[in-house]
């Protein structure tokens, strides 16, 4: 709300330094986001509060400053000049819907001369950054600016049959509006009609043919109140969104209609116009005034300090609430009707709270009288995860949930992807249904910008649907390419490669102890043919990896390949780690054997593994393979082979006999 | 008899010789068969000794080569474990027997977490050490626990300030964290005291201070007898812990559907401090806005049927990447979402 200091002071007087005034203005709630000197005068940017539409114009915040400063508001009287005639001749006003209209009031002003402002008009509307059109425009622009309630003017001349009636539109029916376009109205939009067709789409905006030009004469003003939520209906669907729109959405006094159209009428006379006797004021169920009870004792429980009842009364008072002691410690308290957003007493607590000051509310904290054992894990898991991860040399990145559809496509997930319905651009229409594809991006990006080695993973959210129901799966991706680690004067870099992967998935799974699991050769969308492995775990594949399709590195413009997985951490994570046990560390020292030999390329390790596992030798403690090569010693199609076997017996030192007869034994295996 | 004590010695004394020499792979292998080669093996040769004394040195020797054997196998392999034979040879060969200890040390790749999520993590340990609870909830939300149950009727204008992005009528990506804070007052019973972290969504264009999706915290405590003084008490020490402990902190009257009274949180500029009214952090107010908060609204509290009566309590959220932002003095908000390693990898340091 732009405000404008010497506006204000028709209302209070104010004798503050500029900068006192900011943060008094700041301190009750009414936060100054900018302002600017201009001339004479000081214009002030107040953000004001979807619950405040009495904020909304000069003399709501004069209050509120009045209030805080403990100063009184100005009354200003509004004289007028009439004539004998009588409104009810000039103007009949009919309510066809008082849900949507609840009260309208008109007055009628005849013999204007249509012309510009004097200057004092001029400047309050340019003080609040609008343009100046004719004496009428302005003064109806002045009242809602001076008061934040809507008013319109009509020629009189132009209302058919000069009858006003508020309904709703018929089908078909049209407004030409101010702006020369034509607004298509339906059903349930309320319009102000004549007697042939509608003259303003109600609390919105004035309809072209009914507006205040040069050649009008007579003038009708209009002052009512309209249902929030039809308007801002109306206001939604038309796509017109107007001062007089965002003030009725917000709700307006229903108290105010004709003393708003007072005030219009006696400025309008005095720029020398005449008001016809009375007010047409139409408003067939009065609405009673809120009373609410406020308890002394809840302004304490609810803000912690104890505060002097004598403070509530007078600060409520100078709102504009009537406080009357009920019984001691209880008050009965009116609320004005434009404080719409009052209506429980925790609303009037807020009211005490903001004027005796939030800086003064003394800082405790709260006792702690219980406490909570964790349900779940999961937090606990994934922290585990990044850093293992991060051990692993992977950094950590965070993309949008959203994605591109052209980009989804290619990733062939398979999932049927949500859409967005209002997106922010075409290009982040859907949710990702894959963490791959950001995790691509940022190879792109990184590799743009000259990294060598890249190894990224994210946690998050993959989003698809799965028979009519929105899902979220929690998943793990990682990628990997290039060079590894830190250039080193003694240390060559290497290239990434499957194994780094695997390794890191390995000591995922391993340090969360979900062991035993395996991987098995399957084929992926994401991943080339013979290069790509599911990972089972409990019986179900919790996740892939492998080397990601050359058509797909192509349409990233990426060369080198990239070793990629994807783990599904929702399903993992339902899944129980085996528990923690604690086993003796064997006090007797191993016995280690290095077996090399030759096999065909054929023979997987796996295939090995399984053999050696099978003969179920005692005292075997471990085996890997240490060493593993092929060329030119070594006959075509085949592989030298080695692994180092370590053997270990529980109750005393294995003699190197023994061990030999075992190490026979796998030989021959 | 002490001859042999001697021998064994001798043997050991050589073999920690022999080993001490070993440069790489083909040195270490030579002093695996000199001394472990099962035909000719300097072990062997010893225990083919062994069998020759009387049976009671044999018992008293036999233990001691036995040992002898352990201790020499597992050097071996300790030694070729270590892999840094081929290493050392070069850096031995480069500086004609002396390593040049001046040499950089070795440099492990150590992944770097999301500045963002660090800071998460900073803000959850300050408040579990409070005796919160860390809740999570689904990102896409109904109407119902986005908006209604907070207390934002349909059609009611405040739901402007929260620009949604739909995927049906009735399906939406949560605007903020407070549904999930309605999830946990249906599920739980007071006292409750927890904190929601996650991902938000907003229909806003990317430029330097929005984004379409960012990360908030917000926090929740009901119980009886919670008051405003409570809110401050606790906020005023996360920030101070969070910040430093003399950062000044200004609480203002505010406006939000589901609290009454609302509260924002301003922190001095942690760039200028007030000093300089040019300050692009704080536009020369001295102030930036980091917190959201209030009392919760007595029909918030209704909606998951506690009391309000019995209980009352505060809640407060605030933006991580923002926070994040003041806090590092990061310009731009779009940098934490480039994923640009450059950008990323300082906050290892962190
Ligand atoms: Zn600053």
């Amino acid at each position: 709300m732009i405000i404008s200091l010497n506006w204000l002071k028709d209302y209070i007087e104010i004798d503050l330094s500029l900068p006192v005034l900011i943060e008094k203005l700041n301190m009750i709630g009414l936060m100054v986001e900018d302002w600017e000197e201009k001339g004479s005068d000081v214009i002030l940017d107040i953000e004001t509060y979807a619950n405040r539409p009495d904020t909304l114009g000069h003399l709501g915040v004069a209050r509120e400053l009045a209030t805080a400063l403990e100063l009184g508001i100005k009354e200003r009287k509004w004289p007028l000049t009439e004539i004998e005639q009588k409104i009810s001749d000039l103007a009949d006003v009919r309510i066809w819907d008082d849900e949507l209209c609840p009260r309208y009031s008109g007055m009628v002003i005849k013999g204007i001369q249509v012309g510009p402002s004097p200057e004092w008009l001029r400047k309050r509307i340019e003080a609040v950054g609008l343009k100046p059109i004719n004496n009428v425009v302005d003064v109806t622009n002045y009242v809602l600016f001076a008061t934040a309630h809507p008013i319109h003017a009509f020629d009189l001349a132009k209302i058919s049959g000069r009858k006003i009636i508020i309904r709703k539109a018929k089908d078909a029916e049209v407004l030409r509006s101010l702006e020369d376009s034509d607004i298509s109205l339906t059903p349930e939009m309320l319009v102000i009609a004549d007697e042939k067709k509608p003259i303003a789409l109600a609390g919105i905006i004035g309809g072209e043919e009914s507006s205040v030009k040069e050649s009008t004469q007579d003038v009708f003003i209009e002052s009512a109140c309209f249902d929030p939520v039809s308007i801002r209906k109306t206001s939604k669907k038309t796509g017109i969104s107007t001062d007089a729109s965002y003030r009725f959405e917000r709700g307006a006094d229903i108290s105010f209609p004709p003393q708003a159209a007072l005030m219009a009428a006696s400025l309008l006379t005095q720029l020398g116009g005449k008001a016809a006797k009375g007010i047409a004021d139409v408003y067939p169920k009065p609405k009673k005034e809120k009373t609410v009870v406020l308890r002394h004792h809840r302004i304490s429980d609810l803000l912690g300090l104890e505060l002097d009842g004598e403070f509530a009364e007078r600060t409520l008072a100078s709102l504009g609430f009537q406080a009357e002691v009920q019984q001691k410690g209880v008050w009965q308290v009116k609320i004005p009707q434009f404080r719409v957003d009052v209506e429980r007493e925790a609303d009037l607590i807020e009211e005490i709270a903001r004027f005796y000051g939030y800086d003064k509310i003394p800082a405790s904290l709260p006792p702690l009288r219980a406490l909570e054992l964790p349900v779940d894990q999961k937090r606990e898991r994934i922290n585990k995860f990044r850093q293992l991860l991060f051990c692993n040399g992977f950094d950590e990145v965070l993309n949008f949930s959203f994605s591109d559809p052209e980009k989804e496509a290619r990733l062939q997930t398979g999932q049927k992807a949500i859409e967005i319905r209002n997106p922010v651009s075409s290009k982040a229409s859907l949710l990702r249904t894959t963490l791959l594809g950001g995790l691509l991006e940022n190879i792109v990006w990184n590799k743009n910008r000259g990294a060598e080695g890249i190894h990224l993973f994210e946690i998050g959210n993959a989003y698809f649907w799965q028979n009519e129901t929105n899902r979220e799966q929690l998943t793990l991706a990682l990628a990997t390419t290039g060079l590894v680690g830190p250039v080193q004067w003694h240390r060559k870099s290497e290239d990434t490669d499957f194994f780094r992967i695997k390794g890191a998935l390995e000591s995922l799974m391993t340090y969360s102890r979900y062991e035993p699991f395996s991987f098995k050769e399957k084929d992926h969308a994401f991943f080339e043919q013979e290069y790509s492995l599911a990972m089972i775990f409990k019986e179900e594949t919790v996740g892939y990896c492998g080397l990601l399709k050359k058509n797909l590195l192509d349409s990233y413009s990426l060369k080198e390949p990239v070793w990629a997985a994807e783990l599904n951490l929702a399903l993992l994570f339902e899944k129980q780690p085996y528990s923690f046990e604690f086993t003796p560390v064997d006090r007797f020292p191993s016995i280690t054997r290095d077996v090399s030999f030759i096999s065909s390329r054929s023979v997987l390790y796996q295939d090995i593994k399984e053999v050696v596992e099978k003969l179920a030798i005692p005292g075997l403690m471990e085996f890997d393979p240490h060493d593993r090569f092929s060329g030119s010693s070594i006959p075509s199609g085949k592989i030298s082979l080695s692994l180092r076997f370590v053997f270990r017996h529980p109750q005393r030192t294995l003699l190197a006999k023994e061990v030999d007869t075992l190490q026979e034994k796998i030989i021959n295996a | 008899m002490k001859d042999f004590k001697s021998k064994i010695e001798e043997h050991k004394k050589r073999f920690e010789k022999a080993l001490s020499g070993v440069k790489d792979e083909k040195s270490l292998q030579e002093v695996r068969n000199a001394f472990m080669s099962r035909k000719r093996g300097e072990l062997k040769l010893l225990f083919e000794e062994l069998k020759t004394l009387k049976p009671e040195e044999k018992a008293a020797f036999g233990q001691m080569v036995n040992d002898l054997k352990i201790h020499i196998q597992e050097k071996i392999r300790v030694r070729g474990e270590l892999k840094v034979i081929k290493k050392e040879s070069a850096a031995l060969k480069a500086s004609s027997g002396k390593i040049d200890l001046t040499l950089p040390g070795q440099k492990e790749y150590w992944g770097s977490p999301h500045p963002i999520l660090l800071f998460q993590q900073e803000i959850e340990n300050i408040f579990m050490a409070m005796g919160y609870f860390i809740e999570d909830g689904p990102e896409i939300e109904t109407d119902y626990y986005n908006f209604e149950a907070l207390n934002f009727p349909p059609y009611h204008p405040a739901r402007d300030d929260w620009d949604t992005l739909y995927i049906t009528d009735d399906l939406l990506l949560r605007t903020h964290t407070s549904p999930v804070q309605i999830r946990a007052m249906e599920k739980r019973k007071p006292p409750i005291r927890i904190i929601t972290p996650g991902k938000v969504y907003r229909r806003e264009t990317p430029d330097p201070t929005h984004l379409p999706m960012f990360y908030q915290v917000e926090g929740l405590v009901v119980d009886e007898g919670i008051t405003f003084a409570h809110l401050k008490g606790t906020l005023e020490h996360f920030l101070k812990t969070l910040f430093y402990e003399k950062i000044k902190i200004r609480f203002r009257p505010s406006f939000f559907p589901f609290t009454e009274p609302s509260a924002e949180i301003d922190i001095e500029c942690t760039v200028c401090a007030g000093k300089n009214e040019e300050c692009r952090v704080c536009g020369g107010s001295g102030w930036i806005e980091i917190l959201g908060s209030g009392m919760v609204d007595p029909q918030v509290l209704k909606n998951v049927n506690i009391d309000p009566e019995k209980y009352s309590g505060f809640a407060f959220g605030l933006g991580i990447d923002r926070t994040a932002m003041s806090a590092f003095q990061i310009p731009d908000m779009r940098f934490f979402y480039e994923n640009d390693l450059r950008f990323i990898r300082q906050f290892t340091l962190k």
